[in-house]
């Protein structure tokens, strides 16, 4: 990897997104941050993994699961909404607490919800920028 | 139970859908089992009904659109009810025996079951909005049952008609049974049915919500000029033939008319719209049935001949065309379901169903031919089987309008009656003679040799034919037995008041006798001219078939459609977003001129814009000059970028950190995507876009701009709503367990619109991944002459997306 600032990207800032999508996606729900933004971050940092190693490396580890992963999404939102059933409708909230030590955690069905989001989000856009990143590429292939 | 007995059959049809059932070889027995069940349990609710007590059932469903699975059993739903189970279980016996061996006889069955559940539900349900639902499942079932041969074209065909012409029809109803719910002030039948016909008939709403329910109920019965779907509809295989296109589901149209008969039938609109229809069809499908020569084909005009006698009986405003409506489906529904099944074991055993080159089998498959013929003599009316008992009603039902009612139409009725009964002895004979006693075919027809019988029947595939006849034949000489229990609550709750009547085969001799004899004697004459008739029917012009004006008129449609996505989505993508944002001015012009500018809205003028605000607004307005002035593309990007950062930081002087967030990632990603999609673009070589093109844009862009102008305002400073926003800060925490209103308003207050939003960004990933794989395999190359190169790339590309059509 020749340029620094090639490795920077690969290796520095590609990991710092990633870890940043995690907060965003947990933290989402009472500070700024959630699901869709989750997604786009990931988006952005296999943007970067495509900048820095080139779209074949991406295409070949990522490509398989896109298309799965936005199925898993929608299925967990749609999951996630169907358990309101229990408690009267469809997307009604369901929230457990979780005691931990002394602190409660509360986990609900809208962040299951968000989850999907999150998955939908990321696989939608990186298959999207890993097909147009083939460009004249593949073009040459003919 | 009622609920109950609709799933068994619902999940025996899955079941066996899934059991792969081919592999049993006497399957037909116990798939009969289900349906012979519930037969049972109605049989078994026949006194209770009759001494008026109504088994019901209510499910709280959905009570905000008032919709509850309400469900009834009645005198009518009970008649109905025994109709589809008893034959149903025939059929199914049937199924079994006619598809052995064969890997799509799950499939099958998980359909016929499937239908027998939605017909079931449909004369049990007693709520207006259920009827539907369960009316639509007919549709569709006996859609997929047409089109069951995959390979044959004209069995798709026939298939699309038949859902097209019934579906467009149930939407009518839809809005009809609406109307009537907002006359009602409810939506439960039984509810409807209990107030007097009067607050309909004298409604202003009345004529719309007749007409449109009668649209519905035309067009699943086959009434003239809807009545091409039926005859194309024999594409079917023959145990769905036999079962939904003659025995039940087409019943459902008069079915719909015999409910709301007690509510809607007291009106001059009623009794002229289902007499005349109900007339021509009559007459029609009676007269064309002798003209055909494919079994089905016949049976199938014959049907809808049936089917207009009964609609043409509803008209008449007595009680004696309402018992003749119920024995009429009685006698039709154990005559034509067996002359079905017949006619799929002569296909059966001797490959054709064309009568032109079937002969002498009465020998070769005698329990056919009895059955044939106790089915066919009940067909063609003659005493003393149950065909002659209904058409003695029939005729008696006009004789008594002739002289109670109207003398005029009643005299017609008879002679209409007389006329189309005349045929139906005709086609009758035709049907019983040809196939079954004659010696050869014809020499001058196609195929000189009767086809032979390659396989013959087994025993067990007639049986379930020779038991409907049979108890077809027996029935009416036992009439008074169901009288009581069955007939009477049927026809009372036709009539919406409890009705008292005795039925005899024998009338003594009558004016009626008479008719019923000339009918057979003038039929018998058809039947020795029947080369000659046919040869006449031939050459009636062929658009009495209603089957090419509906092509047309499907044509048309589809030529509309096509001209229409040409001129707003034709393939340049400068127009299609050019027509979607005027659309959107347009909308918003109109909201401006609804305003009361003085006092609507209340501009703040002394709130004067910070240092920074109009450092920004500047920025962001250069920048946009700068895209749209700019030669080079790399630059027009970078500059739009800008313009999006501004809009981010306006974002964070707003305190929107989650808008601007996700408002500085989608910039990100646009850049990125535009320099993806420039780069796969070849390079500009073309002459300036023409100044025309360059107005027009300039116009389209200045008027959204300020269309984002009024927008902004409008919703800032505008008359509107109050704000929900307080809602949402009010509820965020407690009933959401969540600060963030922006992430609550997405996955839990609005959780819905967002779940619509993520389907549709899945259908655009794939959508779009189709597109790109589609271009990457034919390169996009822009001729060097054309005038807008930029507009012309774009259209090539939308261009390999696959045929709007």
């Amino acid at each position: 990897m020749p340029e620094l600032y090639l490795w920077l990207l690969d290796r520095l800032l590609t990991p710092l997104l990633l870890v940043l999508a995690l907060v965003l996606l947990l933290v989402g729900h009472n500070a700024p941050g959630g699901g869709f933004i989750a997604g786009l971050v990931v988006a952005v940092a296999f943007l970067l993994q495509i900048i820095s190693r080139g779209d074949d490396y991406v295409r070949q580890l990522l490509g398989p699961y896109l298309q799965p992963i936005m199925g898993i999404g929608l299925l967990l939102a749609v999951m996630s909404a169907l358990i309101g059933l229990t408690q009267g409708a469809f997307f009604t909230g369901v929230w457990w607490k979780i005691a931990i030590g002394s602190s409660t955690l509360e986990v609900g069905t809208p962040m299951f919800f968000d989850m999907g989001v999150f998955l939908v989000v990321l696989a939608v856009v990186t298959s999207y920028v890993l097909e147009l990143s083939r460009g004249p590429a593949g073009q040459e292939e003919q | 139970m009622l609920l109950f007995h609709l799933l068994l059959l619902a999940l025996t049809g899955v079941l066996l859908w899934m059991l792969r059932p081919h592999r049993l070889r006497h399957v037909g027995w116990l798939a009969a089992l289900p349906p012979l069940v519930v037969t049972v349990w109605l049989l078994g609710q026949m006194n209770t009904i009759a001494a008026g007590r109504f088994p019901a059932e209510q499910y709280v469903w959905s009570p905000q659109l008032g919709l509850d699975l309400l469900l009834r059993l009645d005198g009518l739903a009970l008649f109905f009810g025994l109709i589809i189970t008893g034959i149903g279980a025939a059929i199914a016996l049937y199924t079994g025996y006619y598809f052995a061996g064969n890997p799509r006889l799950g499939y099958f069955y998980g359909l016929l079951f499937l239908f027998m559940a939605s017909m079931l539900g449909l004369v049990w349900a007693d709520n207006l909005l259920l009827l539907f639902v369960f009316w639509e499942g007919t549709s569709l079932t006996s859609y997929l049952l047409i089109a069951f041969k995959l390979e044959d074209s004209k069995a798709l065909e026939g298939a699309r008609r038949a859902l097209i012409t019934t579906g467009l029809g149930a939407l009518a109803m839809l809005g009809g049974m609406v109307l009537l719910a907002q006359m009602a002030g409810t939506y439960t039948l039984s509810a409807i049915l209990t107030q007097p016909a009067s607050q309909f008939t004298d409604h202003a709403l009345y004529p719309a919500a007749l007409l449109l329910i009668l649209l519905g109920a035309f067009t699943k019965s086959a009434q003239f000029p809807f009545h091409f779907w039926l005859p194309g509809a024999m594409a079917a295989p023959t145990p769905a033939s036999a079962y939904l296109h003659s025995a039940t589901m087409v019943k459902a149209g008069i079915y719909l008319l015999a409910r709301l008969h007690p509510a809607l039938s007291d009106s001059p609109l009623w009794f002229w719209s289902l007499l005349s229809v109900g007339g021509i069809t009559m007459l029609l499908g009676a007269i064309t049935a002798l003209r055909h020569y494919d079994l089905k084909a016949i049976l199938a005009y014959a049907t809808v001949s049936q089917l207009g006698v009964l609609v043409f009986l509803l008209a008449l405003p007595s009680e004696k065309a309402l018992i003749a409506v119920v024995v009429g489906i009685l006698a039709h529904a154990l005559y034509k379901g067996p002359l079905f099944l017949v006619a799929g074991i002569l296909d059966h055993a001797t490959g054709t169903r064309d009568i032109r080159q079937l002969a002498g089998l009465a020998r070769a498959v005698p329990w056919v031919t009895a059955t044939a013929i106790l089915a066919g003599v009940s067909m063609a009316g003659f005493p003393p089987f149950f065909g002659f008992l209904a058409k003695e009603m029939l005729l008696e039902s006009f004789y008594q309008f002739a002289e109670k009612g109207n003398p005029i139409v009643g005299w017609l009725g008879v002679a209409a009656v007389v006329v189309s009964g005349a045929f139906f002895v005709a086609y009758s004979l035709t049907l019983l003679w040809e196939p079954f006693f004659r010696r050869q075919v014809p020499t001058n027809d196609p195929g000189n040799d009767a086809a032979p019988v390659h396989h013959p029947p087994e025993f067990v595939l007639v049986l379930p034919a020779l038991a409907l006849v049979v108890l077809g034949t027996a029935l009416p000489l036992l009439i008074s037995l169901v009288e009581k229990p069955l007939l009477i609550p049927a026809v009372s709750a036709m009539a919406g008041t409890k009705v008292e009547f005795h039925l005899a085969l024998w009338h003594g001799f009558t004016p009626m006798l008479l008719a019923s004899l000339f009918a057979i004697a003038l039929g018998i004459a058809l039947f020795w001219a029947r080369a000659t008739l046919r040869a006449g029917l031939e050459r009636s012009p062929s658009w009495l078939d209603g089957r090419l004006i509906f092509d047309q008129i499907v044509d048309a449609l589809y030529g509309l459609a096509r001209w229409i996505t040409q001129r707003i989505q034709g393939g340049s993508l400068a127009t299609h977003i050019s027509v979607t944002l005027l659309c959107a001015v347009a909308l918003l012009l109109y909201a401006l001129l609804q305003l009361d500018w003085r006092n609507d809205l209340r501009i703040n003028w002394a709130a004067l814009p910070t240092f920074t605000e109009v450092i920004l607004a500047v920025l962001g307005i250069v920048a946009a000059v700068v895209t749209v002035r700019t030669r080079s593309r790399l630059s027009a990007i970078i500059s739009i970028g800008v313009v999006g950062v501004v809009v981010t930081l306006f974002f964070v002087f707003f305190s929107a950190p989650d808008l601007a967030l996700t408002q500085l990632l989608i910039e990100v990603l646009t850049v990125v995507f535009l320099v993806l999609v420039f780069y796969r673009i070849p390079p500009r070589s073309h002459p300036p876009t023409p100044s025309a093109t360059r107005w027009r844009n300039l116009a389209v862009a200045s008027a959204v701009g300020v269309w984002g102008f009024f927008m902004v305002l409008l919703s800032v400073e505008g008359p509107f709503l109050p704000s929900i926003a307080d809602f949402f800060l009010l509820n965020s925490v407690d009933a959401a367990h969540g600060g963030n209103i922006v992430n609550v308003i997405i996955v839990d207050f609005r959780g819905f619109d967002t779940l619509g939003e993520i389907t549709v960004l899945i259908i655009a990933a794939l959508g779009g991944y189709g597109l790109l794989r589609a271009t990457r395999l034919r390169p996009v190359l822009v001729p060097a002459q054309s005038p807008d190169s930029d507009e012309n790339a774009t259209a090539a590309l939308a261009a390999k997306e696959p045929a709007h059509a």
